[in-house]
């Protein structure tokens, strides 16, 4: 039987029916990967001893399936996330053979619920780059087309879901790193709210941005694995205390059917046209739903780029400062004196973009140049929020294509790092503002690659995204799947 | 354009050894990127007002109870060298 | 070379490791001596997706120094990233806080030795994580991350010192503050507590700052007095023969008596300052702040003031016994059990404290208890030994521990307070001295105390004294 592309929900119903068990299911995922991994280098990292183990482990408790709500689902994990006995490299040769000595909390407690890791997947080097060709162990490639990008930088995350090698996967969202991919592989892609999911044990890029999210095939496993790993964690000051709804239940039974869209006619210049018009085909069905369409002012999401690529760079200037070969990580063999030491091991360890982004960053918050820069990016931060602050009062989400185009060809952008920049420009202020934002696909272009739709909401809004995206994926149909997922090979 | 000895005295401080091609490709990138961000100066904005991101809900405080680390080994082991199960660095290193 | 021309500016910045029972950001248990790398955690080793969490009680113990400092505390502050690379700090920054320190504007009143007080100000203090050791061995460098993440207070001063007695009274001072408030051990050898100098000099009379030279590596309470001196000295020396002086760090040799140039940490000191974004902005509510306030444990100032009044001690006398936490309550111990202030004063201060200092012993490790001194002092009042004997058993105490009554009973040193005994021994000593019981006679009073002296000799001192002066009279006037 093929598990490759059935929901959470369809494997849960499969194991409470006992149509199939844990270890048949994570067997054939890990076939899949066996023979279809080459082609996409999603996945870094297998381990099929232990994931059988842990899926046998299960298999002696199917009367549980009922109280473990992840119960023997396979799930692929980025892998700047650290998670103990397996790898953590966050695409980068500064962590190459880096074995975690401790699980992050989001990953802990889904193993707690009975998810089952099947790999650790590939991204762009410390998570910057929006289109996994960042990645020290070379390019992912998008199961919809091979010659073309799957988005970053939670590249192989969505690649494996997307061709049928992982039920659903974790990724990080920065600037865009979760609903960018998603978008381009046909997926949905959650980032949650900042503060609504532990960061612990994730490696850090920009401490102020990064957020933890999965990647899915329908909604209902989006809030499925979200209600399992939100929550308050003792281990991050950042986190919310607030407690976490539980979606799928309320899921169940919708309170409101029909939404408001915020819309910023003037943010939305530049995109393709079949992105465009995929786009405005979703606000009709949400219209259909009863829906209205506001048109809302935005007036900062113009210097969402500016901002984000000082904040961003200041702080991984920062956190990457760690990764000197000192007490972990690669370390050059060829250092005449203490400081190539440093030097050396980082100019040889880390890749190009990581550097550059490193370097504006240091520039940043240096001597003479922190007011005008990271203070200032800082200030109209607070504007960009007040922007949507604004906006919600008019309507209950903000929304608008996930991506300018559909998935680019490898090597097509990877001489402009700034032209490469501005594929996030929908993505980014929703990390400026803190805001959950979930990409769903709503159409297909003329080449056959995927098209998403992202709603943003209010600040810990996830119900409500749920809620509409969801009721939204009923009138819309199923989603196509990509090819490379039916089958074998 | 910002100058070469600008971005040596760059990389100097974040610790990163720069080939003479990365030098000139970092003038260019930085350089055009820096420029973009000119347009936040159109922006009028106060001095106080600095974005918090953290959740108001959040808990930055935790008890003051001593909770060992388990996983010591888990932590020497990714080590590039140890002796006395002390990070050991090259006798290159200064004395200070 | 002309000292008295110039004087020294000298600031002070000292480093005081909490007494919690946790390092500052994670849970690792806050100790000293631990075998290397066996203190840690992800946290405090900076391993990739590690998050600091600030310890409450750390926040406090900083709370009560700021008001024992009487600084001005703020209800908002934030913590900042310190950015520099050394192989002792795992994360390639320190969290520390820069723009915002929790507390500034304090000052400490200190006791100089010619009687007089100088009030010194505390600029701020802030909160700030410890760093690893590193050591530096012939084949490399060894790193050991136990320390990393240990909380500190930094605190700085005023440059208001001027002269090497007045920075030697300030940091006793502050070491006693802290160690009374249980907010510091104050242990300068296990490097809890360290002190770095900045100081430069200029002509009396003059306003402007001469170069100031940061001193580092004065680890004990001995060398900052002879640091400073030599450092003012080196500098005083230098300008007068034309010399400028250099910005530079320098550490106290103490094998060579002299101060030395330090490598610099980093060469360009840029540390990149910026608000720490893995923590909220740190907020202190007025109700919290109150609590610790009222819940402060008593200060030296407070308990030197108290001695006083209570047991009409001299200004000198009730600092003497303040000087240390321990040191008061085992005074306090004693008064509580003998019920005699100013005795316990006397013996603490005058027997007691001398012997310890030449047995290079603490209280804390005195072999005298504080209730066998007292059982000592109850003794004497009550007329079991003189005062004389006293002393004698006490030494015995001193070098067995025993208590006193054992020591009295073995040595047989009771008063004797019998008339009847007395008496015996008064007629043996007169029957013995004729021409002098003839002297007495004869007009010579003053030989009464001879007769004393002779009976009080023939009992080994043992005799009550008023007692046997009243019956020696008695007997010679019959």
């Amino acid at each position: 039987m093929e598990f490759g592309t059935l929901s959470i929900q369809q494997l849960l119903s499969g194991y409470q029916k006992k149509d199939f068990k844990p270890s048949e299911v994570a067997a054939s995922f890990l076939k899949n990967i066996s023979d279809k991994n080459e082609k996409l280098n999603a996945f870094l990292q297998v381990r099929p001893d232990e994931t059988l183990s842990q899926a046998r482990a299960l298999d002696e408790k199917m009367s549980q399936v009922e109280k473990l709500p992840l119960f023997g689902i396979p799930i692929a994990i980025k892998d700047n996330f650290l998670v103990r006995g397996w790898q953590a490299t966050a695409g980068s040769k500064v962590l190459s053979g880096y074995l975690s000595p401790y699980t992050a909390t989001s990953v802990e407690r889904l193993q707690s619920m009975g998810a089952v890791i099947v790999g650790k997947v590939n991204c762009d080097e410390f998570a910057m780059g929006s289109s996994n060709e960042n990645s020290a162990f070379g390019p992912v490639r998008n199961p919809w087309a091979l010659d073309r990008v799957p988005g970053g930088s939670s590249g192989g995350s969505s690649a494996a879901v997307a061709a049928g090698l992982a039920t659903v996967s974790l990724g990080t969202d920065t600037g865009g790193s979760i609903r960018q991919p998603a978008s381009l592989c046909g997926l949905v892609g959650l980032k949650p709210s900042y503060g609504r999911v532990s960061r612990y044990g994730i490696v850090s890029y920009a401490s102020s941005l990064d957020q933890v999210g999965p990647f899915s095939r329908t909604v209902w496993d989006s809030a499925r694995v979200l209600e399992v790993m939100a929550g308050h964690d003792g281990m991050d000051a950042t986190s919310a205390k607030r407690a976490v709804p539980r979606f799928t239940e309320e899921l169940k039974a919708p309170s409101k059917k029909s939404f408001t869209l915020g819309v910023s006619r003037s943010w939305l210049e530049g995109v393709d046209s079949d992105v465009a018009k995929a786009f405005d085909v979703a606000i009709e069905f949400f219209k259909k739903m009863g829906g209205k369409v506001v048109e809302i002012d935005l007036p900062h999401t113009q210097y969402a780029l500016s901002t984000y690529y000082l904040i961003a760079p200041s702080e991984a200037s920062s956190n990457l400062a760690r990764y000197d070969g000192v007490h972990y990580g690669y370390r050059t063999q060829s250092a005449k004196t203490s400081e190539e030491l440093y030097s050396k091991s980082r100019g040889e360890g880390i890749g190009r973009e990581v550097k550059l982004r490193i370097m504006l960053g240091t520039y940043a918050l240096s001597a003479g140049y922190y007011d005008a820069f990271y203070l200032k990016a800082n200030q109209v931060r607070r504007k960009i929020q007040e922007d949507f602050e604004k906006a919600f009062t008019q309507c209950d989400f903000v929304v608008s294509p996930t991506s300018p185009s559909t998935a680019f060809k490898l090597g097509e952008k990877t001489d402009d790092p700034l032209k490469m920049y501005l594929s996030d420009i929908f993505t980014l202020p929703v990390n400026l503002a803190g805001l959950p934002g979930l990409s769903v696909p709503c159409g297909l272009d003329s080449n056959n690659l995927p098209i998403g739709f992202q709603m943003i909401g209010k600040p810990f809004g996830e119900s409500e995204l749920f809620s509409a995206a969801h009721q939204y994926e009923q009138i819309r149909g199923e989603f196509p799947v990509a090819d490379m997922a039916k089958g074998r090979g | 354009m910002l100058s070469r000895e600008e971005v040596l005295k760059i990389a100097k401080l974040a610790r990163l050894t720069l080939t003479e091609d990365e030098i000139g490709f970092y003038q260019k990138q930085l350089t055009r990127v820096l420029d973009h961000i000119q347009d936040l100066n159109q922006v009028p904005t106060e001095k106080e007002a600095f974005v918090q991101h953290v959740p108001h809900d959040a808990e930055p405080f935790r008890e003051d109870v001593a909770v060992p680390f388990t996983n010591h080994d888990g932590l020497m082991k990714n080590a590039p060298a140890v002796e006395n199960n002390c990070f050991l660095l090259p006798a290159i290193m200064e004395q200070n | 070379m002309s000292l008295e021309k110039y004087e020294a500016v000298i600031g002070l910045e000292v480093h005081a490791q909490l007494m919690t029972a946790s390092k500052m950001f994670c849970r690792c248990p806050n100790q000293y001596g631990s075998s290397p790398n066996t203190n840690v955690c992800p946290v405090c080793t900076g391993q990739p997706g590690a998050l600091p969490v600030i310890n409450k009680k750390a926040m406090e113990l900083g709370v009560r120094a700021a008001i024992a400092l009487n600084c001005e505390i703020h209800s908002e502050s934030v913590f900042a990233r310190k950015n520099y690379f050394y192989p002792d700090l795992p994360k390639g920054y320190q969290i520390s806080q820069y723009e915002k320190p929790f507390c500034t504007q304090g000052h400490v009143v200190v006791q100089l030795k010619t009687g007089e007080e100088k009030r010194i100000g505390i600029t701020r203090i802030h909160f700030e994580e410890d760093a690893g050791k590193s050591n530096h061995e012939a084949y490399g460098t060894l790193v050991n991350l136990n320390r990393a993440g240990v909380p500190l207070c930094e605190i700085v001063s005023e440059p208001d010192m001027r002269t090497a007695h007045e920075a030697g009274q300030y940091l006793r001072a502050l070491h006693s503050i802290l160690r009374y408030a249980d907010i510091c051990d104050g242990n300068m050898e296990e490097g809890n507590f360290r002190c770095d100098a900045n100081i430069s000099v200029r002509p009396v009379g003059t306003e402007k700052f001469g170069t100031k030279v940061e001193l580092k590596n004065i680890n004990s309470f001995k060398f900052v007095e002879k640091a400073i001196e030599y450092e003012v000295q080196r500098q005083v020396f230098a300008i007068e023969n034309g010399e400028k002086i250099i910005q530079q760090t320098r550490s106290w040799n103490s094998a060579k008596n002299v101060t030395e140039v330090m490598r610099e940490k980093e060469q360009a000191h840029d540390y990149r300052y910026f608000p720490e974004p893995d923590l909220p902005k740190l907020v202190f509510s007025s109700s919290w702040l109150d609590k610790i306030k009222k819940e402060m444990p008593e200060l030296p100032q407070q308990t030197s003031a108290r001695f006083k009044a209570a047991f009409d001690l001299s200004d000198y006398d009730a600092s003497v016994l303040t000087s240390s936490k321990e040191l008061a309550k085992y005074f306090e111990s004693v008064v509580s059990h003998s019920k005699n202030g100013k005795a316990s004063a006397n013996w603490v201060m005058n027997e007691l404290l001398g012997r310890l200092n030449a047995a290079s012993k603490e209280i804390d490790s005195s072999p005298v208890s504080s209730t066998q001194l007292a059982e000592l002092i109850a003794k004497i009042d009550s007329g079991e030994i003189s005062g004389k004997i006293a002393k004698t058993v006490f030494e015995e105490m001193f070098a067995t521990s025993k208590d006193a009554s054992s020591i009295i009973k073995d040595k047989g040193f009771v008063q004797i307070s019998d008339p009847a005994a007395l008496e015996n021994v008064i007629r043996k000593v007169i029957e013995s001295n004729p021409s002098q019981l003839a002297d007495y006679k004869a007009g010579k009073v003053k030989l009464l105390g001879f007769f004393v002296g002779q009976a009080m000799k023939e009992t080994k001192g043992q005799a009550n004294p008023a007692l046997l002066n009243e019956l020696v009279k008695k007997f010679l006037d019959s």
